[in-house]
């Protein structure tokens, strides 16, 4: 038994430390910097200054709360678009011989395309002198660059939307797929012998059973899309900005003082990510649990 | 009624196909185009410029092997990134394995006190971002020496890979029988040899896909390395990012090609492991 | 009255002597020699902007080959995405506590405000600036020179290269007679053109739109003259409110109607380049001429100048305190002032094409002004005429002022 005990101990030992010290550590002494404790500039008092420069001062309010508005709408919007376009794909070509081919493709294809990438994609084809507004120009549907419709670099934050579905939606259709090919068909032909029609098969046999997955896919990619750096930092705009970018913006400021802004932000985007998958979490609990 | 429905399906996989290929397209038009501006739709002047730019293909009038080996080896940037991008995916993807594979069998075969826990601190890297972590390790990092050096960069890779390496192969651990090991010992097998005849073939399928996603997670890994890499580790994804910013689309396609095209040829061969389900899919929305 | 004489008199023997004395060509270093014997077998960590392959190239090839060559220093160009990331490693590594010669940075492309931040934290090396053998030929006398936006140099940076602001247009699209030559032929000109015109974002990364405003201050104010000197907030508060007051009366106009501005100058040649606006900004004496080879504009693309007002300055280099490879940092900056590789930096075909970091008129070597003639005879119809860019060259102002203009429009224009 204490052999067992040792073992454990030193097999979780390592990934543990790897994970305490330099996650938890790091997310500490942000916590610390941004309440100004900052020993290299012989600051040692503790206050709330940097979050209340952040959410209230004059000169920040108004760009940290179109930011979170921003930053809000682009998660939720990205999360569930992402959900329903490859809910829809995966329901209709399940059972038709191109969903091995479309996975495939996707798996070649999609998943290996890092954002970074997809962000810079993005632009060469949706922005006014993109691609598509080339082909509208071929076709005679637009004259000038400005009769495209603007979707990059674009204050509602489309093209970090774009972004993110064309990413996502590849990403929850691997998820779902998996689920229904492990499913197999008994349930549905069992339902549909009972006389559920097309609707209720897929309202109370398929959807609570992929409930579990397309749940923990979307907490995933809600956080992912809340905190990441480098997609809103290439399509967004000045104002609104969303908030990493801000945050990363105020590390970099030369003034070391801002550096308390720049973490207490950071900390801020991460606090929202955990409340929000808390929430998340508790209603879809107490609806599993109701069913 | 029924075909038709099926015609539009049909119709709707080519249309998501063509979607998901168009940023491709665009990409290997800018690449090998020049001046390529609206609204030309097909480019007027062809040009590999972007590749001699980059120093991967030699001027125009000397195109001989020599002259290409002599410009790789004169170790331009982007194969200075190359290698560092490759070198730390690999060492990051080993290390990962390493380190995960003891934890992963106690916490797949073993039940214990306190396990809830601390599968929980494991897999809390994947939920928040890494933003909240890495300013504050940065100042630790540089007052420890380890900002800018390969090593400071390859360990802070291990916090977002870490968790899903762990959870992959915890899943194949679950569903792994070591009475064979029980077995193999009392024939008379040592350690090693048992590792590597009785575990390794069962669980090889599962720690492909983890070393997989760990690389690919390396490989594509931005913001960490800038932070800790503090100028001094140049990466592809850091070079993409700020010749992005730099506005000549030609250069920054071309390079985006490099960047991706390893990770697509990785992927095509070994999308036949990738099917099965595991928890490192779920990282994959990371990437 | 006397007695104020004796001091000055005193305080110049002194100084006189006190150089004889150590007779240091920089701080630790007692004859240029001394300079080149440390510098032997040296990486030189090279920290500069990265954004534009023609310069990385061109550092590499002109200076790279000879430090090899001839001193034997391997040179590591690090590229940046700004010169903020430099100062900022260097303020990270005080914090850290990382002093003496343990720095990881050697030299920095730098001006302005971020020089003045290193420069008044006590960072940075020197003064080694005119210790240099090829300090001779830089024009130390003129203001544009020993003031880096309105601050002195001291010798704590050495210049590179120089450049002034002016304007790309497209001549498939405009004709050079149509474009405006001030401010407020400009407002003229946008509210004829709508959405044919934006300026790039003032802010750290550019810099360049920055510029654009200052500019504006000048002729709304009626001249650049009372702007040189000390930040002076009394000018600065009278003139601001005028200044946002135009910006925001262009806005309707604007491209996309001023929502979003370009970042940076790239974005802005990009924008131009694709037909979404009609003009573009340059600091380059070739016009249009580097973007045109480069092909990220129109090859029908040229240069035009306002009459006035158009801000010019210098660049420079500027070694960190705590600089690992000190000499190989002087052989360095000593080598990128001699005449033959000046004018290649010039000369159009090698691409870089910056303006002049010495005075060509101290160039007394045969050899040196052939090299400066031939640079300024092959600039090219796509550059604007030199002497109308002579007559408008201003010095920039204080960096009090760049910082002032950025936060402000933020607020005023952007936030409004």
């Amino acid at each position: 038994m204490s052999g067992d005990r040792l073992k454990i101990i030193l097999s979780l030992t390592s990934p543990l430390l790897i994970i305490i010290t330099l996650f938890f550590g790091g997310i500490f002494y942000g916590l610390l910097q941004s309440l100004g404790y900052q020993p290299a500039i012989q600051k040692y008092d503790i206050n709330f200054d940097a979050y209340y420069n952040v959410m209230f001062s004059e000169r920040y309010a108004k760009l940290f709360w179109t930011g979170l508005g921003l930053n809000l709408w682009v998660s939720f919007v990205s999360t569930f678009l992402a959900a329903a376009f490859a809910l829809f794909g995966a329901l209709a070509i399940r059972k038709t011989f191109f969903a091995k081919t479309f996975c495939n493709f996707i798996y070649s294809l999609n998943l290996p395309m890092p954002h970074l990438v997809v962000a810079i994609g993005m632009i060469f084809v949706f922005s006014q002198s993109g691609l598509l507004a080339r082909m509208s120009s071929q076709v005679g549907l637009i004259g000038s660059p400005s009769d495209f419709p603007i979707l990059v670099k674009d204050k509602y934050g489309l093209g970090i939307i774009l972004t993110y579905v064309w990413k996502e939606s590849a990403f929850f259709f691997i998820i779902l797929m998996s689920v229904l090919q492990s499913l197999g068909e008994n349930f549905e032909e069992l339902a549909q012998s009972l006389g559920a029609n097309k609707w209720q098969r897929f309202r109370y046999v398929i959807l609570p059973l992929i409930m579990p997955s397309l749940f923990s896919a979307s907490i995933i990619v809600f956080a992912f899309s809340f905190g990441a750096y480098e997609v809103p930092a290439l399509l967004g705009i000045s104002y609104p900005q969303m908030l990493p970018v801000m945050a990363f913006e105020f590390f970099l400021n030369p003034d070391l003082n801002a550096r308390s802004e720049g973490m207490a932000l950071s900390i801020i985007i991460a606090m929202i990510v955990m409340i929000l998958v808390i929430i998340y979490f508790w209603l879809i609990q107490s609806k599993i649990r109701k069913n | 009624m029924n075909t038709n429905l099926k015609k539009i399906n049909i119709y709707a996989i080519y249309l998501g196909a063509f979607i998901l290929i168009l940023p491709l397209i665009a990409f290997f038009i800018n690449a090998f185009s020049f001046r390529w501006f609206y609204p030309q739709l097909v480019p007027k002047e062809l040009s590999l410029q972007a590749w001699v730019r980059l120093k991967l293909i030699p001027k125009i009038d000397n195109r001989s092997f020599d002259n290409f080996l002599e410009l790789w080896l004169s170790n331009p940037t982007i194969i200075k990134a190359l290698l560092n991008s490759l070198t730390i995916g690999l060492i990051v993807t080993i290390a990962s394995i390493i380190i995960a594979l003891p934890a992963a069998r106690v916490l797949g075969l073993l039940n214990f006190r306190f396990k809830k826990i601390i599968i929980f601190i494991m897999i809390s890297p994947t939920i928040l971002p890494p933003i909240a972590f890495v300013l504050g390790l940065n100042i630790n990092f540089i007052s420890l020496g380890l900002s800018g050096s390969f090593f400071g960069v390859c360990l802070v890779h291990l916090v977002p890979i870490m968790p899903y390496v762990v959870l992959t192969m915890t899943g194949i651990f679950a569903n792994y029988n070591p009475d064979f090991e029980h077995q193999a010992r009392t024939l008379g097998a040592n350690k090693f040899k048992t590792f590597y005849l009785i575990t390794l073939p069962a669980i090889a399928p599962g720690m492909v896909v983890a070393a997989l996603f760990a690389f690919l997670v390396s490989w594509s890994q931005y913001l960490l390395t800038f932070l800790i890499g503090a100028g001094k580790i140049m990466t592809l994804p850091l070079l993409v990012f700020s010749t992005a910013s730099s506005g000549n689309p030609a250069l920054t396609a071309a390079l985006s090609i490099v960047f991706i095209f390893p990770t697509i040829l990785i992927l095509f061969f070994a999308s036949k492991f990738v099917t099965g389900d595991s928890s490192a899919k779920y990282g994959l929305g990371k990437l | 009255m006397n007695n104020k004489f004796k001091f000055i008199t005193f305080a110049i023997i002194s100084l006189f002597f006190s150089k004889l004395v150590s007779a240091e060509v920089a701080p630790g270093f007692n004859s240029w020699d001394d300079v080149k014997a440390a510098a032997e077998g040296q990486q030189v960590n090279v920290y500069m902007w990265g954004g534009s392959d023609a310069i990385n190239s061109f550092v590499d090839d002109f200076y790279g080959v000879p430090l090899k060559n001839d001193y034997s220093i391997t040179l590591n160009r690090v590229g940046i995405a700004g010169t903020i990331d430099a100062v900022n490693q260097v303020l990270s590594e005080k914090e850290a506590g990382i002093t003496e010669d343990n720095g990881s940075i050697d030299l920095i492309w730098i001006n302005g405000e971020n020089f003045w931040t290193l420069k008044q934290a006590g960072l940075l090396y020197g003064p080694f600036a005119t210790g240099l053998p090829n300090s001779k030929y830089v024009a130390w006398d003129n203001p544009a020179v020993n003031l880096d936006f309105g601050r002195s140099v001291e010798g704590m940076e050495s210049p590179w290269s120089s450049a002034q602001f002016h304007f790309i247009y497209d001549s498939a699209r405009n004709n050079y007679e149509d474009m405006p030559r001030n401010y407020g032929e400009l407002s003229n000109w946008i509210s004829n053109n709508p959405g044919r015109f934006t300026y790039i974002k003032p802010g750290k990364a550019g810099f360049v739109g920055t510029r654009f405003i200052k500019q504006i201050f000048f002729e709304l104010s009626g001249g650049h003259d009372q702007w040189v000197g000390p930040y002076n907030d009394e000018l600065y508060t009278k003139w601001a409110p005028k200044v946002w007051r135009l910006l925001n009366s262009w806005e309707e106009n604007l491209h996309r109607s001023g929502e979003t501005y370009p970042a940076n100058n790239a974005d802005m040649h990009a924008l131009f380049a694709n037909g979404e606006v009609d003009m573009s900004f340059t600091q380059s004496p070739r016009g249009a001429g580097p973007t045109n080879s480069s092909g990220t504009t129109p090859l029908t693309s040229r240069a035009f100048s306002f009459f006035k007002n158009m801000i010019g300055d210098f660049n420079y280099w500027a070694i960190p305190y705590n600089a690992p490879n000190k000499a190989a940092a002087l052989i360095y900056a000593d080598l990128v002032l001699e005449p033959i590789l000046q004018a290649a930096q010039v000369q159009p075909a090698n691409g870089f094409c910056c303006g002049w970091g010495i005075g060509t008129d101290k160039v007394t070597n045969l050899e040196g002004i052939a090299a400066i003639k031939d640079a300024q005879n092959n600039l090219g119809d796509a550059a604007e005429d030199q002497g109308i860019l002579a007559k408008a060259l201003v010095s920039d102002i204080a960096a009090e002022y760049q910082d002032k203009i950025e936060a402000d429009w933020f607020a005023n224009v952007l936030l409004k």
